[in-house]
């Protein structure tokens, strides 16, 4: 069949169709971007306000290294704790592990869960437990579940169980089955996900301190708020920069060497 | 003659419509070497997982001579390893079944570790046992398979293919160390082999299924003049 027997629609297939549709939107949502009515400078106005982050003030480096601490380790916390609540949720949300009765409702509860931004259960936690890193390790704990227990359910449900199979043909018992068939094939692209999501802890970590959960979010504000430390608030920055960099690199490096072996590279 | 280790009454399978084969009867002696052939996709595989009980047959029966602690164990085509478990690993999987599932779950006995790598280094795989299965070459990961199989200690064998991806020297020395093994013990092995001259090399009894006609097959026994 030649290019022409072709009808005219099946150029558009649903990759096409999406970009065409994605395109026309975002053009007709132009209008709705309206700026104040007032006559600003804006480059003016930015550069005076960049300006004062410069240069950035270093005598607060040693209490932002501790706020810094904080994060680190509210990140660490609620992802740990994330992992463990994800990992048995998620076998509620597998289809191939739960029945359905089990599976709908853990699948509508992740979603729910995953509604709610962090910020918000950063300020759910604070009024519940007060303002501290408590709060900040239970907001974070219940927002990654949310995504983690998706991941992992995901994961289970891609994964090849022909070796779990192969293992119930030599009569192991359903356990070792899965602790020798199914969960080696799982476990890489899980400590993946488990990577990626002490990432996104780390970076969630610095913004919840700003309603109080703990962290250098907190340090964040008072700098925001307080007149002429724009150039403590850029050391802040600087700093959740560079953590947050290292993190990114390190943890694309593991996951790339974690697919790699995966997939087998023969050496 | 000894009792046989598995029999099969009129076997027959019946495949989209078409019948692979029909009235198979037969019995597996022990301490043999049974080669199934014939051209691809004339059922050897089917006929495998019928006696490995993985598929069931259209008509007949199959019925197991086996004793009790003695078992079947099967070698799949699609080999089924744990990717992301070590080469070790692997091979231990096929102890499981003599261990409880609390026993194996911070580990496995130092003896059956010691089993594992004997098996692992017979197949050329002991520079290899901590390394990943997915980081292994095709042929590394069938003999990879049959450890895992060995290791299970089987009265009877059933391989489909064992020997399809490795070169003629490793598909040799696999083949000697699968027939010898299974003697050693009073087992039986039975696998699909496509090359003749492997199956008058090694095995003691082939039964070769016909193309055009289900019905056709032959059971022959091959006299080698070393007995």
């Amino acid at each position: 069949m030649n290019k022409q027997d072709l009808p005219w629609h099946s150029r558009f297939d649903l990759l096409g169709v999406t970009f065409l549709l994605f395109l026309a939107a975002s053009l007709g949502a132009l209008p709705s971007i309206q700026g104040s009515g007032r006559d600003l400078d804006y480059w003016g106005n930015l550069s005076h306000f960049v300006a004062r982050f410069f240069p950035p003030d270093w005598s607060i480096f040693e209490r932002t290294m501790y706020g810094l601490l904080e994060t680190i380790q509210i990140a660490l916390v609620s992802t740990l704790l994330a992992v463990i609540l994800s990992f048995l949720i998620s076998l509620g949300a597998s289809r191939n592990v739960a029945p359905g009765w089990v599976l709908w409702p853990t699948r509508m509860l992740l979603n729910i869960i995953r509604t709610i931004p962090s910020l918000l259960w950063a300020l759910l936690a604070v009024v519940i437990v007060g303002s501290n890193s408590l709060a900040g390790v239970i907001a974070l704990t219940l927002y990654s579940v949310g995504y983690l227990a998706k991941f992992f359910s995901e994961t289970f449900e891609s994964t090849d169980l022909s070796s779990q199979n192969a293992l119930k043909s030599l009569r192991a018992s359903p356990l070792q089955a899965f602790q020798y068939g199914l969960w080696p094939n799982a476990r890489p692209i899980i400590w993946s996900h488990c990577l990626w999501m002490l990432e996104y802890n780390v970076r969630s970590a610095s913004i919840i301190g700003y309603v109080g959960a703990g962290g250098i979010g907190l340090h964040l504000k008072l700098y925001a708020e307080s007149a002429d430390s724009w150039n403590k608030f850029s050391l802040v920055l600087l700093c959740i920069l560079v953590i947050v960099t290292v993190l990114d690199f390190a943890g694309e490096k593991i996951r790339k060497s974690i697919r790699d072996k995966l997939e087998g590279t023969p050496k | 003659m000894p009792p046989p280790l598995l029999e099969t009454q009129n076997l027959g399978l019946c495949l989209s419509g078409r019948w692979l084969f029909r009235n198979l009867t037969l019995s597996i002696p022990p301490s043999s070497f049974v080669a199934i052939s014939g051209p691809s996709g004339v059922g050897k595989t089917s006929l495998i997982r019928i006696l490995a009980r993985e598929l069931s047959a259209t008509e007949g029966s199959i019925n197991s001579c086996l004793h009790h602690g003695q078992h079947t164990s099967m070698i799949f085509q699609d080999l089924q390893l744990a990717n992301g478990a070590s080469s070790l690993t692997n091979a231990l999987g096929g102890c499981l079944a003599r261990h409880s599932s609390l026993r194996t779950l911070w580990g496995f006995p130092v003896h059956e570790k010691a089993k594992a790598m004997e098996w692992l280094t017979k197949f050329g795989l002991e520079n290899k046992a901590r390394q990943w299965a997915s980081t292994l070459s095709r042929g590394e990961r069938q003999r990879l398979a049959i450890c895992r199989s060995m290791l299970s200690s089987p009265t009877l064998l059933l391989a489909d293919e064992p020997v399809a991806s490795l070169d003629s020297d490793w598909a040799n020395r696999t083949l000697d160390i699968l027939k010898y093994s299974q003697k050693e013990r009073g087992g039986s092995l039975v696998c699909s082999l496509h090359d003749e001259g492997q199956v008058q090399q090694f095995a003691d009894f082939a039964l070769r299924l016909d193309w055009e006609s289900p019905t056709q097959w032959t059971w022959e026994k091959i006299s080698r003049s070393d007995g």
